[in-house]
């Protein structure tokens, strides 16, 4: 993420209310933004869709569909996020640029093959709705789980602007095209969101071209064991799988959900409240991206510049001193503003979701889901950190424990019934942050021992 | 005798750093010439090299009686482990002994030094340990803070890596050499360390021959080197020169406690000459183990060079050694020009191979013509110096520095007195070191280094005075054949290695 972390340090730097405002915008939006923005435009759809007096029951298939859609394709493709970020930075650290954009190709070329067997094999299989539907949701699913890896690259890229531009082009075209092709039903807002998310994707596709030369069209480098972590896979799977798999749970227990399309299941009780509080990660996020990408990586690269050049052993404790001071006051300002919104969210929860017509019944589990968000955002900034000082086991062993905590902690508070629903999302997190807390004191306390000693 | 069940598999195991069979040389020559010399003898060798792709080809070929050859590589010792399992908790008084014996500005205690090879030899202090283990870390960078003069941290644990690893890796790598009667360390350093530690396992006797002085060879290849920064960390930047100072003293002191270990620990300390004997105490060695056994020459080899001889003082004054700089060539040249012009008959050859520095080389022709001496002073090339030597009048050897010259040796079995500049154990040699050598007289002259006067002076002494060659001649016969025989120089050793092997 350097490329991003220089933009924000440049745009700092002019040193005034508008810039810096400028800056936290700029990260909120690129940190939670495709993430984030595909839930407001999708909810947007879902509101012009139903100010344009199509059935109830359509919109609510058509907001499920999308949610499965998101939550397949990142689970599938988190494991090569992470995977392919790691090899693209280490290509891009030997300079070897011209291996770039022949591996992007060799990698969605997999995830296309890949998606769109698996999407085949599943709607073949599990579904007997109209085939213009299921057409639709493969196109869907094989676009999302592209756009996913081509998003890697968004951060290293200069033309911010330019991103900001595509970003408000792409969901303009989906807000637009829902609008005008709502009078196919549901075929008209699954091709909507098409159109928006494939005119991202190509969009992005187009500016990275521009940016990498290459000798040839496509390659399978990042298949070469010797310049990969294999691990990676493990940990951006059981990443996502955390995220997504209380949901699941709930979409899967009857108690607590209803069938709403094919085989699809929801559960409007747990869904709703937890979408709309992630929406609150938003000021989180964009300080998390600015304090990490800018203090932290700076002082990060004086450190290791300090070492590789041979400093003296006690400069290079003070730059570590000075780079733990810089990831504590990261945290505490995530904290700060993430705390402060989850306080003026929970004060106007009431009012908020009356206006979005939500009942009140909800109220109990948003607040918690609000508590478990704020953590989450803290629990991503952690790993953040730990990929920066190239700890993957420490990752792989907090992701592998946020999924199975989840699960477990999810199961019971499902036994335990409504008043506990949340709180083992919730929870999982908090323990998950408090260890990694533990793992990120100790590995600062050694951070020289193992840099000189156990490296490589 | 020892504790160890396994029986010994050869007589003497012989511990080589960099030479034979991989180099071709002095040392190695000698160490073959040992080997075929006591075929009754069984011999097993450790080599060690630096990289290993420098010594590709052997150079020698392998004795009968050598049984066993182990090579180990000391750019092994540094390079990462690959070991993803957590290091064990090391013993934090052993890796301390380890800086205070190698690092620590203070000279160490013997009995430190002693601690020290007893946990190494056991193998309780692993490679691993000093590699990668917590306590390893704790010294080291207390170490730094403490003593470290030099910037750099980065340096620093480079250099100190690069010292303690190669030790330990000796030590495992030795558990691999089957067992001998008899441990000989052909030099100090890594050799010798290797000495001490198999010392440890086997509780048998160990020799320590040194043809140069080791310790003081690496001061001076350090005072030159320009290595230290490279090799001394992946630091890439200019700004190491200014601080290398502390990073230099390190690598002195690693090789003089090394040495030292070395002298402490050997039973029998050998010199070539007395000069080096004397050095040898001067850095630790204590003097009643001390011994000189010379090199020496196979005397019958040269009785046809002798009767080759023609009668008379031939006007020829040679010069035999490759035409390099530290032979110092062009005094040689400088001290003709006088001799011509006093004896306009007189020649002057230069005998030896002139692959190594043709910059030199070509210096010393453009010398040799400046001075006017073409067509009186020729550059024969590589010959066998059998047949060279009988026609030389005088051999001039005017090096800047020798340790104990072959050569000189062979000029007196063919009976050619010598003038030598005073370098290694020339004096020694030529005015003898004992009374009784002394009392045979002087078998030519010695001068002072790049002094073409002295030199000029001492051969035309020699050429134009025939009663004084002729008591030259006849002294350096009779001391070659006393003291410097190759069968002498084998009989003192098969006494030592004889009185070793009963001792153990």
């Amino acid at each position: 993420m350097a490329g991003i972390g220089f933009e924000l340090r440049k745009i700092l730097s002019r040193d005034s209310y508008t810039a810096t405002l400028h800056a936290y915008v700029y990260a909120g939006l690129i940190s939670s933004g495709p993430w984030v923005l595909s839930i407001v435009s999708v909810m947007l759809v879902g509101i012009i869709s139903l100010g344009l007096l199509l059935p109830d029951v359509l919109v609510r298939q058509f907001l499920v569909t999308v949610t499965y859609l998101m939550a397949t394709s990142l689970i599938l493709t988190g494991g090569l996020q992470l995977f392919f970020t790691r090899f693209v930075s280490d290509r891009l650290f030997e300079r070897r640029f011209e291996q770039i954009l022949p591996n992007l190709l060799g990698v969605l070329l997999l995830v296309t093959l890949a998606a769109g067997f698996l999407g085949t094999l599943t709607l073949a299989l599990l579904f007997d709705q109209p085939l213009i539907y299921r057409l639709l949701v493969l196109a869907n699913f094989v676009v999302l789980c592209n756009l996913w890896l081509v998003i890697i690259f968004l951060s290293g890229m200069k033309a911010y602007n330019r991103i900001l531009l595509v970003m408000l082009v792409g969901y303009t075209l989906m807000v637009v095209s829902a609008y005008l092709l709502s009078f196919l039903q549901m075929p008209g807002l699954l091709l909507a969101l098409l159109i928006g998310h494939s005119t991202l994707l190509f969009l992005f596709l187009y500016d990275i071209l521009r940016e990498y030369r290459a000798e040839k069209l496509i390659a399978f480098d990042f298949l070469e064991r010797r310049q990969v972590f294999l691990s990676l896979l493990a940990t951006g799977f059981f990443y996502n799988l955390g995220i997504w798999i209380d949901k699941f749970m709930f979409w899967f227990n009857p108690g607590t959900s209803g069938q709403v399309i094919g085989p699809l299941r929801a559960s409007i009780l747990y869904d709703l409240p937890i979408f709309i509080a992630y929406l609150a990660i938003i000021p989180g996020m964009a300080v998390f991206l600015v304090r990490i990408e800018t203090d932290f990586a700076e002082w990060y690269d004086r450190l290791f510049r300090a070492i590789r050049d041979g400093e003296t052993l006690q400069h290079i404790g003070q730059l570590k001193t000075e780079m733990t001071l810089s990831i504590r006051q990261g945290l505490l300002e995530i904290c700060k503003v993430q705390g402060l919104t989850a306080v003026l969210l929970y004060l106007f929860a009431p009012r908020l979701l009356d206006w979005l017509g939500i009942s009140s019944y909800y109220l109990p589990l948003f607040y918690i889901d609000l508590v478990g968000v704020s953590i989450q955002v803290v629990f991503m900034a952690l790993l953040n950190v730990f990929f920066y000082l190239d700890k993957r086991t420490v990752v792989l062993e907090l992701c592998v424990l946020f999924a199975v905590l989840n699960a477990g902690l999810t199961l019971l508070s499902q036994y335990l019934g409504p008043s506990f629903f949340g709180y083992g999302f919730t929870l999982s997190l908090l323990v998950c942050v408090l260890l990694g807390l533990h793992r990120l004191s100790s590995a600062l306390e050694d951070l020289e021992y193992d840099t000189f000693m156990l490296s490589r | 005798m020892s504790h160890s069940n396994d029986t010994p598999l050869t007589d003497i195991c012989l511990l080589l750093e960099g030479t034979w069979p991989y180099v071709r040389g002095g040392v190695s020559s000698w160490i073959h010439q040992m080997i075929l010399g006591l075929p009754d003898l069984t011999f097993s060798v450790m080599f060690i090299g630096g990289q290993r792709e420098a010594y590709a080809e052997r150079r020698y070929a392998i004795p009968a009686n050598v049984l066993h050859i182990e090579e180990v590589f000391l750019e092994d010792a540094t390079h990462l482990s690959e070991s993803r399992a957590a290091p064990r908790a090391a013993d934090e008084q052993q890796l301390s002994d380890l800086y205070r014996f190698l690092h620590h500005p203070e000279q160490p205690a013997v009995e430190l030094g002693e601690r020290l090879l007893a946990s190494v030899a056991q193998g309780q202090l692993t490679l691993d340990d000093v590699l990668r283990s917590r306590a390893s870390w704790a010294t080291l960078s207390g170490g730094y803070r403490e003593h470290c003069a030099d910037p750099s941290f980065v340096n620093y644990f480079w250099t100190l890596r690069s010292m303690q690893s190669p030790l330990l890796m000796l030590a495992e790598a030795s558990r691999r050499m089957p067992r001998a009667r008899v441990l000989h360390a052909i030099s100090t350093g890594y050799a010798g360390m290797l000495g001490c530690i198999l010392k440890q396992r086997w509780n048998c006797a160990y020799l320590l021959s040194e043809h140069g002085i080791y310790t003081k060879e690496r001061k001076i290849d350090l005072a030159q080197a320009s290595w230290i920064a490279e090799s001394s960390g992946q630091a890439l930047n200019g700004s190491l020169d200014a601080g290398s100072g502390y990073i230099r003293t390190l690598w002195v002191r690693f090789f003089e406690r090394i040495g030292q270990l070395t002298y402490n620990s050997a039973d029998q300390i050998i010199a070539l000459y007395d000069g080096n004997r004397q050095r040898q105490i001067k850095d630790g060695a204590d003097p009643a183990r001390t011994q000189v056994i010379p090199n020496g020459i196979d005397l019958p080899q040269w009785s046809a060079a002798l009767e080759a001889r023609a009668p008379g003082i031939a006007p020829v004054v040679g010069l035999i050694g490759r035409v390099v700089p530290i032979k110092d060539v062009k005094t040689f040249l400088r001290a003709m020009r006088g001799v011509i012009s006093a004896m306009p008959e007189a020649e002057g050859w230069i005998v030896g191979p002139e692959e190594e520095d043709p910059e030199y080389v070509s210096e010393c022709r453009s010398l040799m013509a400046s001075l006017g001496l073409e067509g009186k002073v020729h550059f024969l090339g590589f010959q066998r110096i059998q047949d060279i030597l009988p026609q030389l009048g005088l051999m001039v050897l005017t090096s800047i520095s020798e340790a104990q010259p072959l050569v000189i040796l062979e000029a007196w079995a063919a009976g050619t007195p010598v003038v030598s500049s005073d370098v290694g154990s020339c004096r020694e040699l030529i005015e003898g070191g004992s009374a009784e050598d002394r009392d045979l007289g002087s078998a030519g002259k010695v001068v002072a280094i790049a002094d073409p006067q002295a030199t000029c002076a001492a051969i035309l002494e020699l050429l134009r005075s025939p009663a004084s060659w002729q008591a030259a001649q006849a002294s350096g016969l009779l001391r070659v054949t006393r003291y410097y025989t190759e069968a002498l120089m084998l009989k003192r050793y098969r006494e030592l290695y004889q009185t070793a092997m009963e001792n153990c």
